[in-house]
This record gives C-alpha cells, structure tokens and sequence, in this order.
C-alpha cells in the first residue's frame, strides 16, 4: 500500500535528506531525494505527465534558489511552482523550530502541513493522514 | 646785629639753602632724601638739629619721617609724631601751614619738650606745602638763644618749599615706580597664564594634563605649590587629582577631598564659583591648615569653571606672605578659565573614548553572539538527523536475533548516550537561534504573558506569586520572545527552589522610570542559595552554568540577547533575605491606540473561552462598547449550542483544562471555521497542534483594541 505513495523529498542538507528518505523509506514509502530546488521541479513535472506521478512531497524552506543563491523562501517558491503545475497537490514544509510565520505563508501558499525538522518519527504519520484525507 | 653782618649772616643762609636745594632735589628715594636733607641743613646752616615731618594719610598726625643724628634715629624709631594743630611747633605749623619761631623755647607755649634734644634754645618749624595743601613739616633747633630772626624765616622757608618739592617728586617718582612694577607683575602674570593655556590645551590625555598642569604654574609663576581638585561624580566632593611634588603626589595618594561648601578655601571658591584668597593663611578662617604643605603663607583658590558648570578648583600657594592682591586675580582667574577648558576638552575626549570603547564591546559581543549563533545553527542542523538514527538503530537492535542479551543492552545504553548528546546539541541551537528570529513586536499585557508562561510551564499556583501594580501601561515586545525569557528566568528559579521544603517563586510587576525612560519591570525571585557574587557577572556569558553538567547555560545569555532585542534590560541581583531576584525592563508602551471600538464588528455574538484574568476581562470590555454580546465562560464544557455564536475566541493558555480539548469540542460541533486561537508565545508545533482542528487561525494574542480589530478582520 505504502510503496505505493511516491514521495518527492527535498532538501540540500544531505544528512538530513538521507535521514528523513531512510525514515521514509522505512515505512515503506516509495521517495525521491533531491538536494536541489531547480533538480527537484524537472523531476517533478517529469513525473507528473508519467503513469507513476508523485502523491505527495516534503520540502525545506531555507535551500539555494533557482538562481543558485541559499534563500529562506526557496522552498516556498518551489510550492508554488508545484502548486502551478498541479494545483492542490498535497506539500508538507519542514521549519525551524520557531519560524511561525514563515510556517503560516507556507500554509497560505497552499502547503498542507509544516513539520519541524528533527521530529522525523511524527513526520510518517503526518505523511499517512495527508494522503488518506 | 648791624646792617653788614646781617647782610653777611643772610648770604650764607641764602648760600646755606641753594646748597641744600640743589643736593636734594635731585634725590628721588623719599627715604634717602629725607635724611640727606636733614644732614645738609644741619651742615649747611651749622644746626643743632633738623627734623622732616610727613602727615600721615589720615592728616591728622605729623609723623617725624627723618632726623639728625641719634636723637633724630631714636625718634623716628619711637614712632614719634605729633598732633596737626596742636599745641607743639609743628602741630601749629601745620594746622596754620605759617612759619613760626621759638627763640627761647621754655617761653615758648606750643613748644614740646623734648627729652632727645635737651640743649635746644631756638627752633623754627617751617610748613611743607605742595600748592595750598600742607604735606608736613620742617624743624630747624640751635642750641643758641634768639638764634633765628623773623627775616630768617624767608630764606629757610624757600628752603622749605624746594624741599617740599622735592618730596612731591620723590612721591611721584615712588608711585610711578610702584605702577610700574604693577603693570610689569601683571604682564608677567598674563604671560605665565598664557604660558600655562598655551602648553595644556594641547594635552589631551586627562591624568598627564593633570600632573603636567601643577608643574607648569609652580613653574611658570614660581609659586611653591599647586594642586587640581575636579568635583566627584555626586559633586559634593572635590577631589585632589595631582598636587605638585611630593606632597601634592602623598595628598593624591591619601585620597584628599575636601566638602564643596566647607571649610576649605577649595570648598568655598567652588561653592561660591568665585576666586579666594588667603594672604597670610593663619588669619584666614576657611583655610584648612595642611600638614604636607606647612611653609604656606599665601593660598589662592580659584574655580575651574565651563560656561555654567563649575568642574572643580585649582590652588596656588605662596611661601611668601601677602603674595597674592586683588589684582592677580584677573591674571590667574584667566589661567584658571584656560585649564577648565582643558580639562574638559580632556574629560569629553576620555567620555568619547569610553563611549566608543562601550560601542566597541558591544559591537564585539554581537558580532561573537552572530558568530556563535551561526556556527551552533549549522552544528545543530547537522545533528538533526542523529536522533532520528538512533531511533532506527534502536529498532534494528531490537530486532537482532542470536545476539547475546548483555551486547543488545550495551548498544541500547551507547544509543541512549548519543541521543542524549544530539539533543543537547539541538537544545542549545534552539535556544540560540531563538531570540533571533521573527521579532515582531507590539503592545503587549506584561502581566498576562508571565501568568500566561508560568501557567504553560506547570508551575503550581501555591509555589508562585504575583503582585501587580495597579494601572500599569501596556509594554512594547514581542510576546513569543519575551515569554521564552520569562521561561528561562522561571525554569532558573524553579530548579533553584526544587529542593527546599517551601519553595517559593514572587513574581512582582511594576512601572519604573529610569534616565526619562518608563519601563514595565517583571522581578522574578525565588528563595533559593542564589548566585555567589564572583559568579553574578558570569551568569550572562554562554556555556556558564553553576548547575552542573545537565544544563547548557544558555538560558541567562538567551534572555539578555531577548531583552536587548527589545530595547529592555535585564538585571540579576541577590536579595537581601536570601536567593536571587531578576529584573526584565520592557520600554512602556507611549503610543495611542488607533483603532477604538468603532472599529470592531458590531451586534455580533462572541463566545470567549478564557480564565477570569486581566486580559479576558480587556477583550470582553472592548467587544461590549462595540454593541456586541460576549458569552465569557472558562472552559467548553458548559457550552450547548456552538451555532449560537457568530466568532469563537478561544486563549490557548487555560487554567482549568487544555485548549485541545475545547478545540475539539467545538471541531466535533462543526464550528472550528469561525474560531480564532490566540496565544501570547506562538510555537510552530502548537500552531501544528491547533490547526489541526481547522481553526480559522492561530494568532498571537492582541492586546489593545487596534489589535483586536486586526485579529478579527484576519
């Protein structure tokens, strides 16, 4: 069941990226890990024309941009691009412990969920309530 | 006498007097001419005895300035002097200003016997004039009888008038002198002054200005010493800052100060901000004898004074008696003025320095702070994913098979010690990283957020008190920040407090005013041991902790970092009674609010679910005046109808029960979309929390009605 939830998974900092793919992987999903924003929308619209499109994705806010330069929103300008190709698609955002604001563009943004980082265990059940909502 | 002898005896009086006049007028020393005077008389006309009479400033006394011989010596010695007008000869002469003649003095009537010149038989007393004013007298004795006739008297008197001349010149000659060797003192005075203005304002370091200062003067006027008091910080002081000498250097030593206002001459010249003097300092009731200076005779004291400030004084000091006039005043008083304002260019120079020395600090301890925040963020990043490791390791290990049990617990045990260590390392990002981010300050209950954080802490009501003072204004901060301060001064006290049989937290808030600045001040104090006094100043530096290994000693330095981010301060001291007391100054809110009730919804149903405390009581009130019903109840359960109500309000700090469960109540009724969370501290994984329940929002709490209006709209 799990295997068949594909997981776009986001992040430049590798061992975090490793960790959370391992947790995720663990759980049985099925994850794509890419390190980088601009990597990360070409697989994405790649996928979302093919017959196994991603079901959900995880992104880190604070990354290099598009244009390459390490940038707080580069996470949020990734949601809205995902959000352009496929509007609704279900995005959880991982934060720093206290970015409350940054947590509630994201929302506004059209993210369903934000997740501090470091607290990957609850990260699996919050994957599993988005997707059978 | 017949006709020729007469002629004889009146050309040689006649020879007699130019003789005199011409050997004394050009004899310009009063003195000195004087007593020629009375020698060549007595030469000249073969005298007995002549004597010059001067009256003294008062006119009324002829006082004997010169006179032959010994008899003449002894009784200028003797002070001898006689009445104008009275009854002797040159009391007659002078009160008349008419010659007159004693031939046989016993017969004489305004004759005095004098013991000095017992073989005088004849005396004339000639007056001395200048123009009509009469200046003295002259006596002429001879031990003959009938020695002067009436016909003598003209040729003496020319005699006379030339010699009163010649004391007028004399006299001029001697004042002249006298202004000059004035106006040459004062020269010499404003050189020294321009001398000493010239070499310390171009001194700007304050001590060597100083000491530098007392050696020019001494040396640039010749004066014994000199010393430099400047006022203490409470200006009742004036405090000896260099001295010249050895005496000056033990003075400086002894921490010499003397009362502004007191005793002293410094005191006095200061208080008064006018010069003083002592010419000879035994008569001069305000001097303050000093034993390292005891050859002192004169003493000076003149203020040190910038525009309307008064800085201090400066004392010059004479061996010489009477050192010092009126006059030196000006010439000194000038000097003086040139030191005050060296002294003050030093003293704003020293000011600058330290304020720039401050900025550097400061500037030194944000760039460390930065820097350690930035290092400790990417060290705490990188340790995020350990804990989350260890939990899949524990789970591999569980799930070992064929491993003997005493190695399975052996890496469960090293697991535990990695974790713990990873999450020490992510505490202390946290509290670093904290106060830094998202400050977003606005007029905030100060009393609401710490009732509010201690609550969320789980403090017992019965270990804490609150004592707030009444009508306090609003405070400006960011509530999220300030209750994270709020929480690590509380944690300290409550760890502080854990052992004791009756622990006790007092939590006081109050309105202080320091330097024009009103602050809401929060004294949290607690009776535990407290902090030893070596230790007070560590408590703010990071990594300091006096609690053992457990702790990161974070949580003092993430508050002062809170409270310098929003304009406050905060304060550690000991209290007298035991324990410790910290201080957090908030800067009061000044602003108005923009927003009245009019703002607000109107005729809308409210339900507010909220303790009975300051900030409730704040909401209903505002919701009220703006026509709008408020249901106030402390928790949900008491709540049949959520449809009933047009906006819910929920606080998510609660005394009696958890905001999750009222969140849930009214999810369940369906009535989580027009309902509003606030908080005074916001945390993402609350928010998480809350939202959950499809809340409309979750905002930080407002605290006036503006805020209000804006929380409502959102």
């Amino acid at each position: 069941m799990k295997e068949d939830v594909k997981v776009l998974l986001v992040d430049d900092e590798k061992l975090v990226l490793r960790s959370i793919e391992k947790s995720l992987v663990r759980a049985g999903f099925d994850v794509e890990a890419v390190d980088d924003v601009t990597a990360a929308l070409a697989l994405f619209k790649e996928t979302a024309a093919s017959d196994a499109p991603f079901d959900i994705a995880i992104l880190d806010l604070n990354m290099p941009n598009f244009e390459g330069y390490v940038d707080p929103t580069a996470g949020l300008q990734l949601l809205s691009k995902l959000l352009e190709t496929q509007p609704g698609f279900p995005v959880i955002v991982l934060t720093a412990f206290d970015e409350v604001e940054r947590a509630k563009d994201a929302v506004r943004r059209g993210a369903r969920a934000y997740f501090v980082k470091g607290r990957e265990a609850d990260l699996i059940a919050l994957v599993e309530r988005i997707i059978q909502a | 006498m017949d006709e020729s002898k007469l002629a004889e005896r009146r050309a040689a009086l006649l020879h007699a007097g130019a003789l005199v006049s011409r050997s004394i007028t050009s004899i310009l020393d009063l003195d000195t001419l004087l007593h020629r005077t009375v020698d060549i008389i007595c030469i000249a006309f073969d005298f007995y005895y002549a004597g010059v009479f001067l009256l003294d400033e008062t006119g009324e006394w002829a006082v004997l300035r010169a006179g032959r011989g010994e008899a003449g010596a002894a009784l200028v010695a003797e002070g001898h002097k006689l009445q104008v007008g009275g009854r002797s000869m040159i009391g007659a002469a002078t009160g008349r200003n008419k010659a007159l003649i004693a031939l046989d003095v016993g017969n004489e009537p305004v004759h005095f016997k004098n013991q000095y010149l017992p073989l005088t038989r004849s005396e004339m007393a000639l007056p001395l004039s200048a123009g009509d004013r009469v200046i003295g007298a002259l006596t002429v004795q001879s031990v003959e009888e009938a020695a002067f006739s009436e016909d003598d008297i003209t040729v003496l008197q020319g005699m006379a008038d030339q010699l009163a001349v010649a004391i007028q010149n004399a006299r001029l000659y001697a004042e002249n002198m006298r202004l000059l060797e004035q106006a040459t003192r004062r020269a010499r005075l404003l050189m020294a002054a321009a001398d000493v203005g010239k070499n310390v304002t171009s001194i700007l370091d304050l001590d060597e200005l100083l000491h530098k200062t007392v050696d020019i003067i001494c040396d640039a006027y010749g004066f014994y010493y000199a010393g430099v008091f400047l006022l203490d910080e409470t200006a009742e002081w004036a405090v000896l800052r260099a001295g010249r000498g050895e005496a000056g250097a033990a003075m400086v030593a002894e921490g010499h100060k003397l009362r502004v206002g007191g005793q002293s001459m410094i005191g006095s010249a200061i208080a008064q901000r006018h010069a003083r003097i002592a010419l000879d300092v035994g008569e001069e009731a305000v001097f303050f004898k000093n034993p390292h200076l005891p050859m002192t005779r004169s003493e000076m004291a003149l203020p040190l004074v910038v525009g309307e400030e008064v800085i201090g004084a400066v004392t010059v000091q004479s061996e010489q008696e009477a050192a010092f006039s009126d006059e030196d005043i000006s010439s000194l008083q000038a000097m003086a003025d040139q030191l005050a304002v060296a002294l003050h260019n030093a003293h704003l120079l020293r000011a600058l320095e330290a304020a720039h020395a401050e900025l550097v600090r400061t500037k030194t301890f944000e760039a460390v702070a930065t820097a350690t925040t930035e290092a400790i963020h990417w060290i705490g990043n990188k340790a995020l994913p350990i804990t989350v490791s260890v939990q899949r390791l524990r789970e591999d290990v569980a799930s070992l098979s064929g491993v003997e049990a005493e190695i399975v617990e052996s890496m469960q045990e090293d697991l535990t010690l990695i974790e713990a260590s990873a999450r020490l390392i992510i505490l202390v990002k946290e509290h670093l990283i904290g106060p830094a981010r998202e400050y977003i300050p606005a007029p905030a209950m100060i009393e609401d957020v710490v009732k509010d954080t201690a609550q969320v802490m789980g403090i017992a009501p019965e270990a804490i008190h609150f004592t707030v003072a009444p009508n306090l204004p609003l405070a400006v901060a960011d509530t999220t920040q300030l209750s994270r301060a709020f929480r690590y001064v509380l944690q300290n006290a409550l760890e502080a407090t854990e052992d004791l049989l009756t622990p006790r937290i007092d939590v006081e808030v109050d309105l202080v005013e320091e330097k024009e600045m009103r602050y809401v001040v929060t004294r949290i104090g607690d009776n535990g041991p407290g902090v030893n006094d070596a230790d007070l100043d560590k408590i703010w530096a990071s990594f300091y902790t006096t609690r053992g290994a457990k702790h990161a000693g974070l949580g003092l330095p993430a508050c002062l970092q809170i409270l310098r981010q929003l304009d406050g301060k905060v304060r550690a001291r000991r209290r007298p009674e035991g324990g410790m007391v910290f201080e957090l100054y908030v800067p009061a809110y000044i602003g108005q609010a923009t927003h009245g009730p009019a703002d607000l919804p109107a005729g809308k149903r409210f339900l507010l679910v909220d303790d009975d405390d300051v900030w409730s009581r704040f909401v209903e009130q505002t919701l009220t005046e703006g026509q709008n019903t408020v249901t106030h109840v402390v928790d949900a359960a008491a709540v049949e109808d959520f449809a009933a109500f047009d906006i819910i309000v929920v606080d998510d700090v609660l005394a009696t029960t958890d905001s999750l469960t009222v969140l849930q109540q009214i999810a369940r009724a369906g009535a989580a979309a027009k309902t509003v969370v606030v908080a005074s501290s916001v945390r993402v994984e609350r928010m998480m929390d809350l939202l959950r329940f499809g809340v409309r929002d979750v905002l930080p709490k407002p605290y006036t009605p503006a805020g209000l209006v804006e929380r409502l709209r959102a």
